[in-house]
């Protein structure tokens, strides 16, 4: 197969010694810029934003970067907006401990189906549809909020809103149409983890907006109902701005492209099969279900538990419950910076071991917080724990997108979806009954973790290795990709944006291929 | 000097002692009536109806024994049936930590005569099954004595308390003209942006 060398750029990566060492840009040797191209970034050969400029809201990539983390954080606000003012909403509802715990589930259950259907919309129609809908159709579903009357409907209700945590899979699908693969590690975490922020925000907002609207006369039974009217102006507003300021593709939209004949459009069934068949994708599914499944599940439990654990005021817990969910800010775009910074020295193979350090030490310390006596080293002990979880998040979506071109839509909706089931299971087991205390909770889900994180020692890429074993040498990128499709689909030419994104995913092999210098008279092997 | 010092140690650790010492349930006596006027198993609605409680000193007792009352603290209280599965509502022997009783209905100065008070029930009292039981309370706030409408066991006598929905017509209408603008507003754009797909193709 074509063979690396004199690929345009590959020869230099490493050579001069002085490469910037920050994650937020790809330097022009090392993945050539497309000169011909008008944006504001420096941008590849796909037209994907080399730099990532945090304070800029130029179009497409920036404005696009921005929309998707707002449009998600907002739907995270409305699906764990109930969480603080549970109090409250229990004595109007006359809940239970099971109707809460249910309701809990049920917040994170409805996402796994539609989670599974975004990554086929967007495959398909595109991210900027699949998220304008979800997030404006799920805006009724916040109002009804006002509405319930009864543990059912409250169940019901939670449910229904939980369906738009599937923005996170076009937030993530629409970051790496936009972002070059070398920095997709940071982008991806730091979109995702600014989004899941909203579950640590609401816990903030709603107690706020609740005591706001007791001020001007309601009783606390109408309050906590009109509180809820701000998530889902947020959920309209989100929407039109999406609509109206967004775009698939740095090029255009994709209905646009697709009819100028520059996207090729692609069948699901194929689309779902290679995802489907190949294995890494449902280790994956399993991994993410034990980072960010956990985070979710802690997200509604771990107020409740110091409450009762440590006596303390319900305002108190509240913040600490806060905290842990805000702790995404900078944990979720650290682990993907960690990912990208240990690939750039030991490729995929550093990708993969970051990942596996990140989680198991989440769950190493899921587990001292359960155990831990004390007020203060209870606190110390899960800001470590929502550190190592929200860092794994972040790291898994630096490697999900290398393990499919075609299918990304698809994978990256199964992890999503893995990651609600997770949560959902794990509430179920060890949160929902008086069987465990919820301390105990805690230390069961945290050997779970632990156990369920060592299956990535299983996932090999034979163009870059394993966590233990080495590629193979005959691999490449663009065989592992081209073979996504049938002899078919190659001839009539659906395999090129694979090729060109195998080409700039070349930098997966890490600081090994600095050594060969370039022939002088080498010409590229392919265009 | 040695017995100073003994004096002082002992002082020390009686203060410790009385500090750490916290008021619990099983160590009050029932030294006070106290009658309300919902009958066993009325149902009174929120916001709208009244109680009206009366409370004095059980006269068998020792006379004396309320030298140390000096506030009458009167509760509205969850009856074991509304605690079931309810956490938040568990009856623990330490005061400081027990959960039955979450409403305050009136905070007065304790007299040993007949005492009443007519309360109206708050807009905020969940539906629920009720008791409603006095406390005494010493000069530091401590509980020294209590009185209840029902019995040791709580189950007599218990009255329930219809909530208020807290919903409101003009919610309703709000939340149906917002829904509908979103989905409006969506199909809008969407076909907007369809219709000029096509013009510019």
């Amino acid at each position: 197969m074509a063979g690396i060398e004199g690929s345009p750029g590959s020869s230099m990566h490493g050579v001069t010694g002085r490469e910037p060492v920050h994650a937020f840009s790809v330097a022009s040797p090392i993945v050539p810029t497309d000169t011909t191209a008008k944006f504001d970034l420096p941008v590849d050969s796909e037209h994907k934003a080399k730099k990532f400029k945090l304070f800029s809201f130029a179009n497409p990539h920036m404005r696009t970067f921005h929309l998707s983390w707002i449009s998600f954080f907002t739907c995270f606000v409305s699906t764990f907006a109930a969480a603080p003012l549970v109090p409250i909403i229990r004595d109007n509802l006359n809940l239970t401990k099971s109707d809460i715990g249910n309701a809990g589930v049920a917040s994170v259950s409805g996402s796994i189906f539609s989670r599974l259907v975004m990554g086929a919309v967007c495959d398909l129609l595109g991210p900027r549809y699949g998220c304008a809908f979800l997030v404006m159709l799920s805006a009724p579903t916040v109002f009804c909020m006002s509405l319930v009357s009864s543990a059912g409907g409250y169940v019901a209700v939670r449910f229904m809103i939980g369906f738009s945590l599937a923005t996170f899979v076009s937030c993530q699908y629409w970051m790496s149409t936009m972002f070059n693969s070398k920095i997709i590690g940071t982008v991806n975490g730091t979109a995702a983890g600014w989004g899941n922020m909203g579950g640590g925000a609401t816990q903030l907002i709603m107690p706020v907006l609740y005591d706001i609207i007791k001020k001007t006369g309601s009783t606390p039974f109408t309050a906590w109902r009109i509180a809820f009217f701000i998530p889902g102006w947020l959920h309209i507003i989100m929407g039109i701005l999406v609509m109206t300021l967004g775009q698939d593709l740095p090029d255009g939209n994709l209905s646009a492209l697709q009819k100028k004949g520059d996207v090729a459009k692609d069948q699901f069934g194929r689309v779902l099969w290679y995802a489907v068949t190949n294995y890494r994708t449902w280790i994956f599914v399993l991994l993410y279900g034990y980072s960010m499944g956990v985070e979710l599940s802690t997200d509604n439990v771990i107020a409740e538990y110091f409450y009762d654990r440590f006596d303390l005021k319900l305002h108190l817990a509240g913040i600490i419950a806060a905290t842990f969910g805000m702790a995404n800010l900078l944990a979720r775009p650290f682990g993907g910076f960690a990912s990208d910074y240990s690939a750039r020295y030991f490729g995929m193979r550093g990708r993969l071991w970051t990942l596996w350090i990140l989680q198991t030490l989440g769950g190493v310390f899921c587990l001292l917080l359960g155990r831990a006596d004390s007020l203060p080293l209870a606190v110390a002990f899960m800001i470590i724990f929502s550190i190592g979880a929200q860092a794994a998040c972040g790291a898994t979506f630096g490697v999900i997108p290398f393990i499919s071109r075609r299918s990304l839509g698809v994978i990256s909706g199964l992890a999503g979806a893995g990651g609600n089931f997770g949560s959902g299971l794990t509430q179920l087991l060890f949160f929902s009954t008086s069987k465990y205390t919820t301390e105990m909770g805690l230390e069961y889900m945290g050997i779970m973790i632990i156990c369920c994180t060592l299956p990535v020692m299983l996932v090999h890429f034979p163009q870059w290795g394993s966590m233990f074993l080495p590629p193979s040498k005959k691999a490449s990128e663009e065989h592992y990709y081209t073979a996504e499709y049938t002899e078919e689909e190659v001839q009539k030419g659906m395999h090129h944006n694979s090729l060109k994104f195998a080409e700039n995913s070349r930098s997966e092999r890490g600081n090994r291929i600095a050594s060969a210098p370039t022939p002088p008279n080498a010409t590229p092997n392919y265009v | 000097m040695a017995t100073n010092a003994c004096l002082v140690v002992s002082l020390w650790i009686s203060c410790l002692l009385a500090t750490t010492h916290a008021a619990t349930f099983s160590s009050l006596q029932r030294t006070l009536v106290l009658t309300a006027s919902p009958q066993a198993g009325q149902v009174l609605k929120a916001g709208e109806d009244n109680i009206t409680l009366a409370w004095s000193l059980n006269t068998t007792f020792a006379s004396g024994i309320d030298s140390t009352y000096k506030t009458i603290t009167v509760e509205l209280c969850y009856a074991p049936i509304s605690q079931k599965d309810r956490g938040w509502r568990k009856t623990v022997d330490e005061l400081a930590k027990d959960k039955t009783c979450q409403h305050n209905i009136v905070k007065k100065p304790y007299t040993s005569s007949n005492t009443t008070f007519t309360w109206t029930v708050r807009k905020d009292v969940p539906g629920a099954t009720y008791f409603v039981r006095a406390y005494a309370l010493d000069s530091a706030g401590k509980e020294v004595a209590f009185g209840q409408t029902t019995d040791a066991h709580k189950t007599t006598n218990l009255f329930e308390v219809e909530a208020i929905t807290g919903r409101h017509v003009s919610l309703d209408i709000a939340s149906a003209c917002f829904s509908a603008f979103s989905i409006v507003s969506l199909l809008g754009f969407f076909f907007m942006d369809k219709r000029k797909a096509k013009s510019s193709k």
